[in-house]
């Protein structure tokens, strides 16, 4: 154990020595994301060993913060919009619930804390990653195809027919990084978990078949995430009488 | 017996524009009065800058004035479901945007989305689009074509206004001409309350109706 953390160490000295022999300007916040990383990591360890302890519901308590955290983060990328953190984070929350109930009740995993926690954060952490990407993207192709989002009021065209096309690019847009992984699974990556079960000494096969289920999952988690809280978040955009909002600029 | 058409009473509107990187609110109409009566053509003229199309737009609702009131047929457009409003009140703006499609299918947009049930060959025709073009890619027309396309569609909503911000600023002279003779036919053939800004003057000439300056915020008479 002490091996594996001075790993860990020994790895990011290396990134900070060569970032600050180039000048790159981002040492600091390496420092900070490396040591942030640090803490955080062995904080969950030190939780997951209590939770471990504890009733199930502890465990969908933490899950709950989680995604309130990661409702947060995608909020903040929405340029702060009106009802936009509870949005995201039930977004986040439908969405990863959906996802993670199955496993459990097919009998993939036993319904205990050290299954419950690590596949709920995986559709969590996705979920948000794709509704961060793709709220940021839909709020650009809004701005700046303002000219054509109006064209289409001024025909009458409600607000959720007037952005309907750049919806679908901010969701497009955020599924791209997603779509690419799975076209290249196996081929250039061994994804996290079938990883983790390789070096605990896991049948391959099962391996890598609870991999592929993990995988749809988050995809299929972080695409029904940005869908709802981009369909949903369309009226923040507009007012009351259908005008787009002078703000956005 | 005497109620205008579209009225506006005591207008104003700020709006904010980047300077230097920092929001500046800029006081663009002040108090500003309008009647103009059915059927009647108003050309407005101004500086860049005046909020020619800011009193279009506020008179559609994309844009709220910040006092005042606008009516149409006497009912303040507040009243009005937006949607239907801006059915009633067709807008063309000064650079054309087509929608994904054939420019059949951009002509047609309203239709679908009202229910109505007109002939949209027939309209196209009017407005000069040649049949071949219909089912070409709207995307792949030329600017002039485009234009045409975008006046076919804001007319099959069967509006009674017409609003036209600088419709032909982006088009040559020989376009904007054909484009000019083609809306002042279609303005007398349905009998629309037009509203047309331009910066050209001589345009404003050509086209007639009565002649509006917007200065300082406000409208005034132009004389000949």
């Amino acid at each position: 154990m002490p091996e594996v953390l001075a790993l860990a160490l020994t790895v990011l000295l290396v990134v900070l020595t060569a970032v600050y022999a180039r000048r790159f300007g981002i040492g600091k916040e390496i420092s900070i994301a490396g040591t942030r990383a640090l803490v955080q990591i062995l904080i969950l360890a030190s939780l997951i060993l209590v939770l471990f302890k504890l009733p199930l519901y502890w465990s969908f308590i933490v899950l709950l913060a989680m995604a309130a955290i990661a409702g947060h983060t995608t909020y903040s990328r929405s340029g702060k919009l009106e009802k936009g953190l509870s949005l995201a984070i039930v977004s986040i929350v439908a969405a990863s619930l959906l996802l993670l109930i199955p496993f459990f009740l097919l009998g993939i995993f036993p319904l205990e804390a050290r299954y419950v926690i690590p596949t709920g954060s995986i559709l969590i952490g996705n979920a948000m990653n794709v509704s961060s990407l793709a709220i940021d993207r839909y709020r650009g192709e809004i701005k700046n195809r303002r000219a054509e989002v109006e064209a289409y009021l001024a025909l009458g065209a409600p607000p959720k027919l007037a952005a309907s096309a750049c919806l679908k690019q901010g969701i497009l847009s955020a599924l791209i990084p997603s779509i690419d992984n799975m076209k290249n699974l196996g081929l250039v990556w061994i994804p996290g978990v079938m990883t983790g079960m390789l070096l605990g000494g896991a049948d391959p096969v099962e391996a890598a078949s609870i991999q592929i289920a993990i995988f749809t999952s988050i995809f299929a988690a972080g695409m029904i995430a940005s869908s709802l809280l981009l369909h949903y978040s369309t009226d923040s955009f507009f007012t009351e009488a259908a005008q787009l909002r002078e703000e956005l600029d | 017996m005497d109620q205008a058409h579209v009225e506006l009473k005591n207008i104003s509107k700020a709006v904010f524009r980047k300077v230097n990187n920092a929001r500046v609110k800029t006081q663009i109409l002040s108090s500003l009065d309008l009647k103009v009566q059915r059927g009647e053509l108003v050309t407005i003229m101004g500086a860049s800058g005046s909020g020619k199309t800011t009193l279009l737009r506020l008179i559609n609702r994309l844009l709220e004035a910040d006092s005042g009131a606008i009516m149409l047929k006497g009912r303040d457009i507040r009243d009005y479901n937006p949607l239907e409003l801006r059915k009633k009140v067709g807008m063309v703006f000064q650079l054309p945007v087509v929608f994904k499609g054939s420019a059949l299918e951009n002509i047609a947009f309203g239709m679908k989305l009202w229910g109505d049930n007109i002939d949209v060959e027939a309209l196209a025709r009017s407005c000069g689009i040649p049949e071949n073009l219909l089912d070409a890619d709207a995307s792949q027309l030329s600017v002039g074509e485009k234009q045409r396309a975008c006046i076919a569609r804001a007319l099959a909503n069967q509006p009674e206004v017409l609003l036209l911000d600088e419709p032909t600023s982006s088009l040559d002279a020989k376009s904007a001409e054909k484009i000019e003779e083609l809306l002042l036919n279609l303005r007398r053939e349905r009998n629309l309350t037009v509203l047309w800004v331009t910066h050209e003057k001589e345009q404003a000439e050509r086209i007639g109706g009565r002649r509006l300056i917007l200065r300082e915020g406000r409208l005034e008479e132009e004389h000949a």
